[in-house]
């Protein structure tokens, strides 16, 4: 475990915030390399000196590095980021203009595009380099700080061809090639339309597919297993709690309130246990190493594991049921695990949709993975989440 | 006795409007010959580092 620790961080090429002067680029790229940060500092300072360069390689490699354990403030979002961006770049420019006055410069046909194209290419990755899904009100700056960057690269490559005297040739060819788009656009435009309009009309039954399923899916872990539970309890009050408890938590989920997305996996983990146990009299053992936040998908893993559960407990003859839940470098895995008689797989019928659409299903619907390994001796469901 | 932090982006703004004129200073008496080209990367730099002393201090 250690060993596998060791080799990630060897591998990722991260700021190093705590051993910090300014952005911890040289002291994340020294403990990378192994070598004391001051070398790393030195080498950037003679870059800079021989003609500014690497105060440009140091300021994109301070925007485009993540930041490495230790740093209190979220990256590029925190208050006074702006300023210090803005001052950042003023301070390299002027260090440009002085080495240019001073003569120590290669040639403005290549350093100017250079550094239009490292601002513009720079703000371009960090954009495309977000992975979440920005709030509504966010998306009008992401869009502009887009739009920035590629303006910023447009003037970088204009920039270079008037110094080099061929801005004439360029806009020839831009004109050209403008013309034959145009001209194929016209002829192409009905079958393009078609085209986009048949990938929405995709797009749009494969979500609808994905949400018939997940529905199916609900409805089969919650008012079909309450139902078959029903049917097997002797005391009234027993079958009147169930129908209680069902009754509540079908309201809640056709009115969208659910508290399921709060909270930690572990703990989640632990409620599913009880219930299971709860229901179906059966001891549930639950241990997890390791913890995230919930969100859609750990959510969908806690659904897929109580779905296991619950299965354990039907049909694991009466043995206790073990959860092991393992959390590291961000992925998850899930073992549940019965000492009952087992079963073939590839022998359940296909309107049984437990394991097919509540767990493995509903898994991949989730970018992650299940699978059911039964014999003689028990039966064991690995969930996997990335 | 409990001594004051100074306020980063006042002090790093007066130390550079004392900078520049100093070097306005020099140039009035003919020590440094300020031109266009000189004066632009100073003024670029002054305005970086309040603008850096205003974002630090905004994020402690």
């Amino acid at each position: 475990m250690g060993e596998a620790m060791a080799t990630t961080s060897a591998s990722a090429l991260r700021r190093d915030p705590t051993r910090r002067i300014l952005g911890g680029v040289c002291a994340g790229i020294a403990e990378r390399v192994d070598v004391d940060p001051l070398v790393i500092r030195v080498a950037f300072i003679a870059a800079a000196m021989a003609g500014g360069l690497g105060f440009v390689v140091y300021a994109v490699a301070w925007i485009l590095m993540p930041a490495g354990a230790g740093e209190a403030a979220p990256r590029g979002g925190g208050p006074g980021s702006v300023e210090v961006a803005l001052g950042v770049a003023l301070l390299a420019l002027s260090l440009l203009l002085a080495f240019r006055s001073l003569g120590i410069w290669f040639s403005d046909a290549i350093v100017w595009p250079l550094v239009l194209v490292a601002a513009g290419g720079a703000l371009l990755w960090r954009q495309s380099t977000r992975q979440e899904r920005a709030p509504r009100k966010e998306r009008a700056a992401t869009v502009s700080r887009t739009g920035l960057g590629v303006a910023l690269v447009i003037a970088a490559g204009l920039v270079f061809l008037q110094a080099t005297s061929s801005l004439t040739a360029a806009r020839d060819v831009v004109l050209a090639v403008l013309v034959v788009v145009i001209v194929l656009g016209v002829i192409f435009a009905p079958w393009i339309l078609r085209l986009v309009r048949s990938l929405s009309a995709e797009r749009a039954e494969r979500i609808r597919s994905q949400e018939r399923a997940e529905m199916a899916a609900h409805l089969h872990d919650s008012v079909l297993q309450t139902l078959a539970l029903v049917q097997r309890a002797d005391d009234p009050k027993q079958v009147s709690a169930l129908a209680r408890r069902q009754e509540r938590e079908l309201r809640a989920w056709l009115s969208g309130r659910t508290d399921k997305a709060e909270g930690r996996l572990a703990s989640a983990l632990e409620d599913a246990a009880a219930e299971v146990e709860e229901a179906h009299r059966v001891e549930v053992d639950v241990v997890a190493v390791g913890d995230r936040e919930l969100d859609e998908r750990s959510d969908a893993l806690v659904a897929a594991a109580r779905e296991a559960m619950v299965n354990a407990a039907k049909f694991g003859g009466g043995s206790a049921v073990s959860v092991y839940a393992e959390t590291q470098d961000g992925k998850t895995h899930v073992f549940v695990r019965d000492r009952g008689p087992g079963f073939d797989p590839a022998g359940v019928p296909e309107d049984r949709r437990g394991i097919r659409e509540s767990i493995v299903g509903r898994m991949e619907r989730h970018d992650g993975r299940a699978s059911v390994t039964s014999s003689s001796d028990g039966t064991e469901v690995e969930l996997m989440l990335g | 006795m409990r001594v004051r932090r100074p306020d980063l982006p006042s002090l790093v703004g007066g130390l550079v409007i004392a900078g520049l004129g100093t070097v306005l200073l020099l140039d009035q008496s003919d020590a440094i010959d300020l031109r266009f080209g000189t004066f632009a990367p100073i003024a670029l730099a002054a305005m970086g580092a309040i603008l850096v002393a205003v974002g630090l201090s905004r994020r402690a």
